[in-house]
């Protein structure tokens, strides 16, 4: 293999300056005393460190509420995902059916209708319901997605069709054949999926804007977003929970980088 | 034998019906939160209903969408997010392109350089929005700081409009550019070897390279970068919420932050409901006229 020129190290270590240095600089200031914080000569690290923004958001501030709503919702809703786009997936990759093109169509048209633009109805349509200002809404909705159909529709594909007749050969329900062949071996796609699904749901923004009212049922987003725009609000602990915010998604991607990328390309390509 | 025919059709009963149970949780859900609400909007953009009347209100016609034209709120919004789309797209597309390239070169640690480009995509808009606000806003900013060591005077960032729409540009291609490099990245390396080896024999030079046998072959990633970016940028908002919260004098006032604005905090929602309308049609037309321009020249 040929070796990178000079010029390309220099040019891909500067791009990577760009993304690091500013992720960084919002974490060590989240260490930073108020005096430091606010003063006219910022420095990029902290003189004296302190945990101060931090113990102060979590107790005073109520962010243990917020991070552990947080936490419910990502997880619950992570869960119903796998299991129902799984179902989907399945039904769209081993059957044949009528009206299987109008369902495609359907499943398509979603992607074409973002959140963003429907919010309006879709706060009646939670309220006609009795999910409004509940957590259910941030978890149930947001589970059904058309990337996450595909996503395992196209791994369920590669699974041999005589896998699944010899167990209905042998008297296996078709909710056991799910349950028992179909889960199991589709672990690659399901672990995907299930690292995006908590992503979106830990970085949602939109869905709880539309759905919360409470401020005991913020998310970690909703929260910070609200305090940052208040004005005497205490910005130390906005700053903090930034960085806190950002810390299992990194932790989530150093661990799942491979599933990231492959994700990316599989939904990115044919979603 | 009579028994037996009525289990297998039994059998084929079920079968057909399997495939439907399946599918229902996800098409219930679509139906419940995604098409009724697309119906109920439309209906909504032709009436007077506002936050608290949704029990009682009148038919009228076109009447909101009338009143579009002259509400230069809306007008600047809308005008705001298509300058955003027609400066953003390209941007964000040769930063995705041009990282791609330079993490499929052989580089040592290029999984390392392919993670720290990918990772602020793992960020939410709401962090990016604060952390973007807390390096550059105000006299106390770090940018500011850096831009006085280099003797220049205190700049007025984000309460500048220019350097506001700017940095909402910034931000914009700094946190998703990754996002879009992983699907060029895939078509670069799917290009075959070997037509590069002809080219070398060939003596072709590597920007001829680029230009005969790279850029033709990453057609279809092309055409998705710009078609997700479109619909992207068209959807923007948690992120100006943070960054800029839409000023100053709205220079960053985009279509979605005014539509959620007129709804739910002048409760206007079938005027609303008509702006979401506008906006569901043009972004259908962009990416319709993306999608059919590129395939007629596919063709050719």
């Amino acid at each position: 293999m040929k070796k990178a020129s000079l010029l390309t190290y220099v040019i891909s270590i500067v791009v990577a300056l760009i993304f690091i240095l500013p992720v960084i600089y919002i974490i060590f200031s989240a260490f930073k005393p108020s005096a430091e914080l606010f003063s006219a000569n910022p420095t990029f690290i902290p003189k004296n460190w302190t945990l101060e923004n931090f113990t102060i958001a979590l107790s005073k501030g109520n962010f243990s509420l917020y991070i552990f709503n947080t936490f419910l919702v990502a997880i619950s809703s992570t869960i119903i995902a796998v299991i129902i786009n799984t179902m989907a997936g399945y039904a769209l990759s081993k059957f044949r059916f009528k009206g299987e093109n109008v369902i495609m169509l359907l499943i398509l048209s979603t992607i074409m209708l973002p959140l963003e633009v429907i919010m309006v109805p879709i706060f009646s349509v939670l309220r006609f319901f009795g999910l409004y200002n509940s957590l259910w809404a941030l978890i149930i909705p947001p589970a059904a997605t058309p990337t996450g159909i595909f996503l395992m529709r196209q791994y369920l594909l590669t699974i041999p069709d005589e896998v699944i007749q010899a167990a209905r050969i042998d008297g296996a329900s078709e909710w056991r054949i799910f349950w028992n062949i179909i889960l199991p071996n589709a672990k690659p796609a399901i672990a995907t999926l299930a690292i995006f699904s908590f992503m979106w749901r830990w970085n949602d923004y939109v869905w709880p804007l539309i759905a919360i009212n409470s401020p005991k049922k913020y998310t970690l987003q909703l929260a910070i977003a609200n305090f940052s725009g208040e004005f005497g609000i205490d910005y130390n602990s906005v700053i903090a929970m930034s960085a806190l915010a950002m810390i299992p998604m990194l932790i989530v991607f150093l661990i799942f980088q491979r599933q990231f990328v492959q994700g990316t390309v599989d939904s990115g390509m044919k979603g | 034998m009579a028994k037996m025919k009525k289990k297998e059709r039994g059998v084929e009963f079920k079968q057909k019906i399997v495939p439907y149970m399946f599918l229902a949780p996800n098409l219930l859900i679509f139906s419940i939160f995604i098409i009724l609400p697309a119906l109920i909007g439309l209906y909504y953009s032709f009436t007077d209903v506002t936050l608290f009347t949704f029990d009682g209100f009148n038919f009228i016609g076109l009447k909101n969408y009338i009143k579009l034209i002259d509400n230069e709120y809306f007008i600047k919004a809308f005008v705001n997010t298509i300058k955003l789309v027609i400066v953003v797209v390209p941007i964000m597309y040769l930063a995705s392109l041009t990282m791609a390239i330079l993490i499929v070169q052989p580089l040592k640690a290029r999984g390392l350089f392919r993670a720290v480009y990918y990772w602020p995509v793992m960020i939410s808009a709401i962090v990016i929005g604060i952390m973007w606000n807390w390096i550059l806003a105000g006299n106390f900013s770090i940018f500011n700081a850096f831009a006085k060591s280099l003797g220049i005077q205190s700049l007025k960032t984000l309460t500048d409009p220019t350097f506001a729409w700017w940095s909402v540009v910034f931000a914009l291609v700094w946190s998703r550019a990754g996002y879009y490099m992983i699907i060029f990245m895939a078509a670069l390396l799917s290009i075959p070897e070997p037509l590069y080896e002809a080219a070398d024999m060939d003596g072709a030079s590597k920007l001829q390279k680029f230009m005969y046998i790279t850029y033709p072959a990453i057609r279809p990633a092309r055409l998705m970068v710009f078609i997700l970016t479109t619909m992207e940028i068209f959807k923007v908002y948690p992120l100006v919420t943070t960054l800029t919260g839409g000023g100053p004098h709205r220079a960053t006032y985009f279509t979605v932050q005014y539509v959620y604005e007129v709804a739910f905090k002048e409760y206007q929602v079938g005027s609303a409901s008509a702006m979401s309308m506008v906006v569901l049609l043009i972004v259908t037309i962009f990416t319709a006229a993306n999608f059919f321009l590129s395939k007629r020249g596919e063709n050719v």
